[in-house]
């Protein structure tokens, strides 16, 4: 496992405040934009990764040793199923509400126009970042010469609340994932986050 | 992971906004954050101090800082009129060591920043994220009082992770300390700034 370094909180609530003053200037959609736009940016600059076999790329994800997890602790709930047990911006969102006090509206605001412009599976604003980050970083991996996809099911956030996908998407994203909807909805009751991580036959 | 989205952040609205549009941006946020952080008032020196040892003070969220009380600063009549503090750990150290081990080189933007700051407002960042570090310390000091006075922040020096050290010696001369105490104070800490009563000087007052 790599060394874990804490972030001071104090850096991830002005980065917060950075992104509402952006929405102040440019409104909701510069504020998703942007989201969206750093961590695209932040995907392309890890190294790039290659596994031999899909048990290789899940034991490197699971022990904290593959780009994929590096802002995260994942563990793998079947063979295409992964789960992050505490959410990396629960301690920002925590400090936030400790030191200012109620989430500025903007961020569910952007949340919302996430899910509706760009895909519907984001629960705080902070997951568009996060799965945004994912989709790209995954295509920096391959695994058996194929390269790695992702597809987000379920995301909680700190009100308790869960972003899932349309019905339609949900029923195939879990049959991907070999898990059934009720045990996925096991899984979200003790973890913050659910996706689905494959490469195509 | 939100403190890595800085980077990245700030090398996309420096090719949107330039590094002078990423300045504003940064001094905004250090203004907004220190105001909504709300008002603070102390009985007096003594009170404050042990708050800020406590780290109960709003200038103490960001980090752990020693109160040098062996460097009361004296005004022409004997009073004093503030103190010394010194950040042991900038709050961006972390981050940088977690960019590096997990990203890669922190991005020349970090410097192109802060260098526009340094040009063109106040020659005292090392890196791009002490412009809002700075700048919320200069509002939060405002926001303080100590014995009903209202307190201001002064930069005095700060130390980047290549162990570059920036000084304002325009403070440093209204403090009437000397360059070389600062030096040896940095040896062991990332920041070191002076809170006084606003307004005052070791020296003449100063007319706001």
């Amino acid at each position: 496992m790599a060394e874990n370094i804490e972030s001071n909180p104090f850096v991830d609530v002005s980065v917060y405040l950075f992104f509402e003053d952006i929405s102040d200037k440019q409104g909701v959609e510069g504020f998703t934009n942007y989201m969206v736009g750093q961590a695209q940016s932040l995907a392309k600059s890890v190294p790039e990764e290659e596994y031999e076999t899909w048990d290789d790329f899940a034991s490197a994800v699971v022990s904290g040793e593959s780009v994929f997890s590096s802002f995260e602790s994942i563990e793998q709930i079947s063979k295409c199923g992964f789960v992050t047990k505490v959410c990396p911006f629960s301690k920002a969102i925590r400090e936030y509400i400790k030191r200012i006090g109620n989430f500025n509206p903007v961020h569910m605001e952007a949340t919302d126009h996430f899910n509706h412009t760009i895909q519907p599976s984001a629960a705080h604003s902070a997951c568009m970042m996060h799965q945004t980050y994912r989709k790209e970083v995954a295509k920096r991996i391959t695994v058996g010469g194929k390269p790695l996809q992702y597809a987000q099911i379920g995301a909680k956030a700190y009100t308790g609340d869960i972003a899932l996908p349309p019905e339609s998407w949900k029923k195939v994203l879990l049959e991907k994932a070999g898990i059934s909807e009720t045990q996925g909805y096991m899984e979200m009751r003790e973890n913050s986050c659910l996706y689905l991580l494959y490469v195509e036959d | 992971m939100m403190d890595i989205a800085i980077y990245s952040l700030v090398d996309d609205m420096v090719s949107k906004a330039g590094t002078e549009g990423v300045v504003e941006y940064w001094l905004r946020v250090g203004e907004s954050y220190a105001e909504r952080m709300g008002k603070e008032a102390y009985v007096g020196w003594p009170a404050f101090n042990v708050a800020m040892k406590e780290g109960r003070t709003s200038l103490t969220v960001e980090g752990e800082v020693n109160v040098l009380t062996d460097l009361a600063i004296i005004d022409r009549d004997g009073d004093v009129i503030g103190y010394v503090y010194a950040l042991k750990t900038c709050p961006m150290a972390p981050t940088m060591r977690r960019y590096i081990s997990r990203i890669g080189p922190i991005p020349d933007s970090d410097t192109d920043v802060a260098d526009s700051y340094n040009n063109r407002i106040r020659d005292s960042a090392v890196s791009n994220y002490c412009i809002t570090h700075q700048k919320f310390r200069e509002v939060a000091a405002n926001n303080i009082t100590v014995a009903k006075q209202a307190l201001e922040c002064l930069q005095l020096a700060n130390k980047g992770m290549t162990g570059d050290v920036k000084m304002v010696p325009e403070n440093l001369a209204r403090i009437n300390v000397d360059e070389r105490h600062i030096k040896s104070i940095l040896r062991s800490a990332s920041c070191v700034f002076a809170l006084i009563v606003k307004g005052k000087s070791a020296g003449e007052e100063i007319i706001e």
